[in-house]
Order: structure tokens, then sequence, then C-alpha cells
């Protein structure tokens, strides 16, 4: 317990130190990976840890960016204000979702594609009505000072990323010690066993995907204040949903620090291939480098590692005699 | 014991340091003598994803006019600088096309050239704006690239805006010539941002010459099957299909169409993503009489029918964005050698008071506002016997339309 415990202060302080110690790219690319996790954990709370697998969080992605978006080009709100608002529209529409798909008892796969057709629908919505500037996009004026959230040096958006991740992993850190967290547990193995023991589960899986929509909001507003930038398949493409899902699969659906895992795996994946491909002669004209690596990647873990990296860290660090149980 | 520092000079060795001073007082070149820094330059292309060709050709193109400017002697104010290429994949994401320009930053470029797509054209020249560095936007038709303020900055090429009134103009004037027999059109774009801003103006405008617009199909990228959509404009009848998307999609509805023999009296595009020569040489039936207002060579630059032929000699197309990467590239040259080095405050008031002759293009006096060039123009194309001939501007033009089109038999 104590060793895990240093782990994580010796973790922290070197993602405190590390933006102090490299260049603005490797802080870009920090800061890519810690806002990832952050997604990803906005996935993982509500498909790992509750087992309502979605293949359209990005719905709640987008929501985040264009009602941000809007209410700063259109209303002139601060950008600061409209993160909570940001986030309440989020939960709003998770609400939504959860409420009609699961009164209609959607369930496993049938939620899944339930959810990608959401963000489908917000998809072309978005692209035709005006106050969205339809497939136009929305520009937001960069004026870089932190009172616009906008910031002229990396490192502060860096440290807002990691912010973001850290509250990402405190929530998901409480939902395994909570009763709210292990109903959902409950729920995720046996939904019909969870009921027969009291819980409610209708009102457990709303409550989650209202957060999870929430969290997933939060990253829409940070990603578009990064950026400045919003068209709809940006915000409501199927790209965002299935890096969430990745990141979280790849290091371990409904763990704690499985999103965090799998977001340095594969953005680390994704940046030493494009870098390999830049600087190997034999590599230069494999373009796709890093979506075969990608691909490779993932296929091993799918067969090898049903649970994850974060598995593979367990069964490492588990004593010889248990491995073998 | 202390370890000497100093070296001892040999007489032949001073003679030999002698002459070599001497020849590079006298500015001869001297064997293994300091060559100038070269400049360094990022390129940010789409190489991979759904617009990967799109990106190869462009990186053909800056392949191409980085070995002419370097071979040429370099950039001759700079001392013969040469200019040093880095390559970088956006994978057409917003993120990635960002990433790039931070880590090109690091490595010290004097400018970025890119970057296709506009919505990563608008992040990573927001990116690069930062550092106060110039960004030259080869393709990237969206008029918000420009509109920003951004003093880092340069669309050589036109944007939506100028295609849209010169291609409605260029229909206007033939619709006239044939009588008007053309009264309605239906509008298929991409539903991403180049689509729908160009639907959208061309709705907006295509009344003014007469033609109501019927219905805007917007579809997603990719599209695969466009059955529906092909039968949807049989009933509607409109005389004139207007398409607005990228290679594949543009290449796949004209397919459609002429496979269900759906009589139109032309097929018009403006930047459509797919006329080009791949189309035209691969499908010639589907594509013949097809217009396109787009960015397009001067047919009648010999500079321009010889680069042609040097890329179709090796292999491959002459496509917009090829030549367009070559312009930029030379035009990037032409403002280091005025502003004499790669200082960026200096180069920034180069390229801002450029009087570049783009002399592959069909364009007019390089005049930069806001970070747009006012002598940029479209070509008004249309699709004959096979091969593509420039109708309009008159100025350029290699053949005569044909409008209305011949009916299905």
């Amino acid at each position: 317990m104590r060793g895990r415990a240093l782990l994580l202060a010796a973790g922290l302080a070197a993602a405190l130190a590390y933006p102090l110690l490299v260049p603005n790219y490797l802080i870009t690319v920090g800061m890519l990976i810690f806002f990832t996790a952050f997604i990803g954990q906005s996935w993982n709370i509500a498909g790992g840890f509750a087992g309502q697998t979605s293949f359209g969080h990005v719905v709640f992605f987008g929501t985040g960016a264009y009602t941000s978006t809007i209410l700063q080009v259109t209303y002139g709100w601060n950008a600061w204000l409209s993160w909570p608002a940001a986030m309440a529209a989020g939960a709003a529409v998770g609400w939504m979702i959860a409420v009609l798909s699961f009164r209609a008892g959607l369930r496993g796969s049938y939620f899944a594609l339930i959810t990608l057709a959401f963000a489908e629908v917000f998809r072309i919505v978005s692209n035709s009505v005006p106050f969205t500037r339809g497939g136009l996009g929305m520009l937001i004026k960069a004026d870089p000072r932190p009172e616009n959230f906008q910031f002229r040096d990396p490192i502060w958006i860096y440290y807002l990323a990691l912010l973001l991740c850290i509250v990402s992993i405190l929530i998901a850190w409480q939902l395994t010690r909570s009763r709210f967290g292990a109903r959902l547990v409950a729920i995720r193995e046996n939904e019909d066993a969870a009921r027969a023991l009291g819980i409610d589960v209708f009102t457990e899986k709303v409550k989650v995907l209202t957060l999870s929509g929430a969290m997933c909001a939060a990253g829409g507003t940070f990603y578009v204040q990064k950026y400045l930038y919003i068209d709809p398949s940006i915000a409501f493409g199927v790209e965002k949903s299935v890096e969430m899902l990745l990141v979280s699969m790849v290091g371990g659906a409904g763990t704690i620090f499985g999103p965090l895992i799998g977001s340095v795996a594969l953005t680390g994946i994704n940046e030493i291939t494009r870098w390999l491909a830049g600087v190997v002669p034999a590599l230069k004209n494999v373009q796709p480098l890093s979506l075969i690596v990608y691909g490779i990647m993932l296929m091993l873990i799918v067969a090898r590692l049903p649970d994850g990296l974060m598995g593979l860290f367990r069964r490492s660090a588990a004593k010889p005699e248990q491995r073998r149980a | 014991m202390k370890k000497q520092i100093g070296v001892s000079v040999s007489r032949r060795g001073f003679v030999a340091g002698s002459a070599a001073v001497a020849a590079g007082s006298l500015g001869f070149p001297t064997i293994g003598g300091a060559q100038p820094a070269p400049v360094k330059v990022g390129f940010i292309h789409p190489v991979t994803g759904f617009v990967a060709y799109n990106g190869q050709q462009a990186r053909l193109g800056v392949a191409m006019a980085v070995d002419d400017v370097n071979k040429a002697g370099g950039i001759k104010s700079m001392g013969g600088a040469k200019i040093e290429p880095l390559l970088g994949d956006s994978q057409s994401k917003v993120e990635v096309g960002v990433a790039e320009v931070e880590k090109m930053n690091e490595q010290g470029v004097a400018a970025y050239i890119g970057c296709y797509q506009s919505p990563v054209g608008i992040a990573a020249s927001q990116a690069a704006a930062k550092y106060n560095t110039p960004f030259l936007i080869d393709v990237g038709a969206s008029d918000l690239i420009v509109n920003r303020g951004l003093k880092n900055v340069f669309r050589l090429k036109p944007g939506f805006g100028v295609c849209v009134d010169q291609g409605i103009a260029a229909l206007g004037a033939l619709n006239t010539a044939a009588g008007g027999v053309a009264k309605s059109a239906v509008i298929v774009h991409e539903s991403g941002e180049f689509g729908t801003g160009t639907a959208k103006l061309l709705g907006g405008k295509l009344p003014s010459i007469g033609i109501q617009v019927k219905e805007l199909i917007a579809h997603d990228n990719p599209t695969r099957n466009f059955d529906n959509i092909a039968l949807r404009i049989r009933s509607l009848a409109p005389e004139i299909v207007m398409m607005s998307n990228y290679q594949n999609e543009y290449v796949l509805l004209a397919r459609t169409l002429f496979q269900q023999k759906v009589n139109l009296a032309g097929m018009f595009s403006v930047l459509g993503g797919g006329f080009n020569y791949k189309f035209i040489k691969e499908m010639p039936d589907v594509s013949q009489f097809m217009m396109d207002t787009n960015h397009w060579f001067n047919p009648k630059s010999a500079k321009a029918q010889a680069l042609k032929k040097r890329v179709e000699d090796g292999g491959n197309l002459f496509t917009f964005e090829v030549y367009l990467a070559y312009t930029n590239v030379a035009f990037l040259a032409d403002s280091l050698e005025r502003a004499g080095s790669a200082d960026k405050e200096k180069l920034l008031a180069a390229l801002a008071s450029s009087t570049f002759k783009a002399e592959l293009m069909p364009y007019g006096p390089t005049q930069f506002v806001n970070g747009q060039n006012q002598g940029a123009r479209a070509a008004v194309m249309q699709s004959l016997k096979g091969d593509i001939e420039v109708i309009a501007p008159e100025e350029f033009a290699s053949a005569k339309a044909v409008f209305p089109k011949p009916k299905f038999s």
C-alpha cells in the first residue's frame, strides 16, 4: 500500500516536472495524453465501471464543445463561465439518452448502437442548423489571455489537462470506494441479479451516464479552447468515440488507471512511429506506419490481454503462486 | 600533469589554411568550407487518412520544387542557403497537425506550408501564429483561414468566395449563350466545412443568373453508394447538377448519374475534388462534358507544361495539389530571396509585400490583403475527349465549351 502511494507520488512529481524539462512539442504530446486519458475516463466510468458500453460517447464531447463555443461566440460569454454550462448541457444530454434508452429496456449491444445513432443525429443536426453555422464550423477568436481560457505558453494548457486527468482519476477512485460504485459494478456483472438485490438499476444507470456526459462535455470545451475551431465532423465524428473507447480498452476498462495507461501507450506509439517514419530511411515511404502498429497492438491486446495493460501489470506484480492460481 | 591546450601548426598546414582563407575572402567555393545554414521549412499534409492521395500529391509538388530551388543555387541573397524540407503528416486530424507545428518549431523552421484540409489549416496556422512564423496555405479553400486577422497567414490561391463568383459568372455566360436552357439546379455536397460552405454560397448566388435551386443534398465522407441520391436527382429533374465534394465521392456520384442515364444540360462543380486527370483518364465517358471551376495551371505557360511533363514522365498525375504546393515553395523562396534572411519579421514583411509572379497559374498580379492574394483566380474547365480544357477566363482558354451536353440516347 505504502509502495503504491510512493509510486503515485513519484508519478505525479514526474508529471509536474515534465513540462519544465522538455520542449514545447513534447509538452503538447503530454497534454494530448492527459486530455485523451480524461475523455477516456469519462467513457470508462459508464462503459468500464457500469458496463454500459457506448459507441457514441462523442455526442457529449460535441455537445460540450458546441455549447461553450456558441455561448462565447454568439452570446459573448466568458470562456470560463461557458465551461460549467457546457458540462450541464453534457449532463442533460446524458440524462436524456439514458432515460430514453433505459426506459425502452435497451442494454448491451443495443445500447451501444443507440448511442452511435444519437451521435450521428447530433452530427447531422449540427450540420444543418444555422446556430452552429452548419458545416462551416465555428471559430473562437484567438486572444491568448488566461482570462479567456487561452494560453500563449503551452505549459498552462498542459497543467490544465493534467488537472482534469487527476480529477477524473479521483472520481474513478471514489467510485471504487462508494456504494454508488459498488451498485454500478453489480449492474455490470449481472443486471438482473442487481435488481433482485434491490438496486434501482434504471436510476443508477441514468446517474452514471449523466455524470459521464458532464465529464466528456468538459473535455469538449477543453478541446475547443485549445484548437479554437469546431465543426460537426470534429465535434460528433466517430473518431473521438473510438479514441475514448480504445484508450480504456487498451489500458483496462473498469480500472482507475486504465484510460491513462491506454492513452500513454496509444499516443506514445503514434508519436514514436511518426518519428520513426521521419528519420528511418527505410520507413520513409511507409506512410501509415503508426496505423499498422496501432492495429497490430490492438489485435494483440484483444487476443492476449482481454483486461488490458492494467491486467498485465497486475499479473506481473502478483506473487508466483497467485499467478498460477 | 596538465594537458597542453593548443595546436601546433606545420608549415604545410599554414600554407593550406592561408590559401583557404584567401579563397573564401575572394568568394570562391571551398571544399569542406562553411556552407550557409539551410532554411528549414515545415510541410504539413495529410499523407494518411481519407485524403491521403491528395496529401501525397502535395508532397510530390514540394519535393520537386525544393529540388529545383536547391539545384538552382538555393537562396542566393543568403549565400546560396538550401531549403531543407521537414515533412509532417497531419493524418487528417486537427490535433496532429498542431502537434506537427510544435515539433517543427522546435526544429527551427522559418515557415510552414500546408495543410490541404481547412480545419487543419485553421488550427495549425493559429499555432504557428504563437511563434510569429509564416504559414502559407497551399490548399485550403475556407475563407475563415484568412479572415482572422492573423499576420502570419498567406494564401496565394483563391478561396471559396472568389471561386464561387467566378464559377457562377461562367455558368451564367454559358447559359445565356445557350438561350437559357438551364432553369434549375440540384447541389450535391459533402457535409463537411468545404462542401457545405461552397454549397451555401452557390445556393445563394445561382438565382442571380436565373437558375433556381431545387434542393441541396448533403452526403457523408465517405459515401460509397449514390444510387438513392441519383434517383432523387432524377425525380427532381433539374437541368444542372452542381457538385462540391472530395475525390472518391465526386467520381462515384458522376459514375452513378452516368450509369442511370440521368439527362442533364450540364454537370458543374466549384472546387470539385475529383475533377482531375485521374478521373478524366480513367473514365473518359463518364467525365465527358463535365465542368469544374477549380485551381488549374495556366495551359499557355511553357513552365507549367514542362512541369506537367516531368510529373507525368515520373508516372504521376499533374493534379492541383502538385502545382499549388510547387508554386507555394517558389513563392516562399522568392520571399526569402527578397528578405535576405530567415528572420521571421523580415520574412513576414517580404511575404506581405510580395508581387511574386506565379508563372504556373492563371493569376493576376500578386497583392496580399489580410493574407489573401487579390490576384488569385480559378479556371473554368471542361472534360472534352479524354482531356481537360480550360474554357474560361478567355485569355487562358484552350477550347470552346460544349453546353448543353448531348442527351443520352
